[in-house]
């Protein structure tokens, strides 16, 4: 407990001077997607000083020690409050994949001024050609995860992952369809092991399932891709609609997973496989 | 808590024979044991026996551990038969699960079902280890806290002992 007390200022104070930071750095044409950006970051912080036995008690189970003696006012709560706080953790990870933010805020240039040797720079300015805002090698290292990743679930991995497998399977042939889902299925959790094993194995400090779990939920513009196929999009129109999903899923996955702190020369290295997973199953949308 | 294993249990074993579609069956089973894992682990667990656990990452060096609460002793008055029941379940329930894993591996039946075996297997047993766990330490230190009449040293040489034994 006394720690959990000592931790809550610090906690306060860094979010104030990270407000600081983005009032000075975001461009002042963008005040919509600021504030909507912003509104989970003051709402932690109101929340967290007015419901303080919750908030000691989230940061207490950081001790080592890991088994221990609830607080009553936890473990006594009642089945809506579990419910509906699960439903918002879940939906504030949805927005981190709504509103991707190396491509709509630029909000972790911040540190992008005087910092970047010139290996980081090279890349960041090779890519920028290709994808509009590219970030610095130094910003995706340093952007950190924002608190709501922080506890991860599966459930958007599995919605998104069933949702996916039924929109393909759909338009397959009568005696493929069982098939067409099960790969379809078997292909995505497949390929998000791969792709976080990558991430682990060139130095990611982020956990198993918590990779898991973020790429699961950036599979959302790709759901809705396999939703217009579904649908019968003719062929022409698939072409750039799917191009830009999918530039979307890679946009929210590489700035989610941004603060994993991949050793810095391999940050191509570790995204290029998250690219070809999304990809891959773009190009099933499109065939499908 | 019934309800969910029930339905997934019997979704499992009878839904080809009223829905003919094997890839609804194993949607509709999937969901039935995920919210089942819920339930059971953010609710049941907390209101029938006063634990919980979960797992938590250290952002910084991406470590992930897992964490296991118990309610304070006393603070609560267990249900006797609800807290049985819970135990019941918690235990037969993987059981009948492996019974039907190696009834599909005997009849060598279709791979989804398998898959769908492993899932629900993972999902029940992954929450008896952690629910056992919780218990073990809430009755380790409730017995110490008895014994030293409370005190906040008590309970931190409890605790500490625990955590050796699982290391």
């Amino acid at each position: 407990m006394s720690r959990g007390v000592a931790d809550h200022p610090y906690d306060d104070d860094h979010a104030v001077l990270d407000d600081d930071f983005l009032n000075d750095e975001v461009e002042p044409d963008e005040p919509s997607y600021n504030t909507s950006d912003r509104a989970p970051l003051t709402g932690n912080i109101q929340s967290s000083s007015s419901s303080a036995p919750l908030n000691q008690n989230y940061l207490t189970s950081r001790i080592p020690g890991e088994d221990r003696r609830a607080p009553q006012n936890t473990i006594d709560e009642s089945v809506w409050e579990t419910v509906s706080r699960d439903l918002l953790a879940v939906w504030e990870k949805m927005k981190q994949v709504l509103y991707p933010k190396y491509l709509l805020g630029g909000m972790l240039q911040r540190q992008g001024s005087g910092i970047g040797d010139e290996e980081s720079q090279g890349f960041g300015r090779d890519l920028r050609g290709l994808i509009g805002r590219w970030p610095d090698a130094d910003g995706i290292l340093q952007g950190g995860l924002s608190e709501g990743l922080r506890d991860w679930d599966l459930w958007g991995p599995l919605i998104f992952c069933l949702l996916l497998s039924v929109f393909l399977s759909m338009r397959a042939s009568k005696d493929q369809s069982d098939l067409v889902f099960s790969g379809v299925f078997s292909l995505v959790w497949i390929g998000e092991a791969v792709v976080t094993l990558q991430i682990k194995l060139l130095g990611g400090n982020i956990s198993f399932m918590q990779s898991v779990s973020i790429i699961g939920y950036t599979l959302f513009p790709l759901t809705i891709a396999a939703l217009l196929s579904a649908l019968g999009l003719p062929m022409i129109a698939r072409v750039p609609v799917y191009i830009v999903l999918v530039s979307w899923s890679l946009a929210a996955g590489v700035s989610i997973l941004g603060g994993s702190g991949v050793v810095k020369n391999r940050v191509a290295l570790s995204v290029y496989p998250l690219f070809v997973f999304y990809l891959g199953l773009g190009c099933l949308c499109f065939i499908s | 808590m019934d309800l969910t294993v029930a339905g997934s249990l019997l979704m499992y074993l009878f839904g080809v024979l009223f829905i003919r579609n094997f890839v609804l069956v194993f949607i509709l089973t999937l969901l039935l044991l995920s919210l089942d894992f819920y339930y059971l682990k953010n609710i049941a667990g907390r209101r029938l026996v006063g634990l919980r656990w979960w797992n938590e990452v250290n952002t910084a060096t991406g470590n992930s551990h897992w964490v296991f609460e118990s309610a304070t002793d006393g603070s609560r008055v267990d249900n006797k038969t609800d807290k049985r029941f819970f135990w019941l379940s918690m235990y037969t329930v993987p059981a009948l699960w492996v019974a039907l894993a190696i009834f599909a591996i005997v009849r060598l039946q279709n791979l989804i079902w398998l898959v769908t075996i492993v899932i629900a297997l993972v999902l029940t047993i992954t929450n008896t280890v952690a629910f056992s766990r919780c218990d073990k330490f809430s009755q380790a230190s409730s017995y110490a806290g008895s014994a030293f009449l409370g005190g906040g040293l008590a309970r931190g040489l409890a605790s500490n002992m625990v955590g050796r034994l699982f290391k």
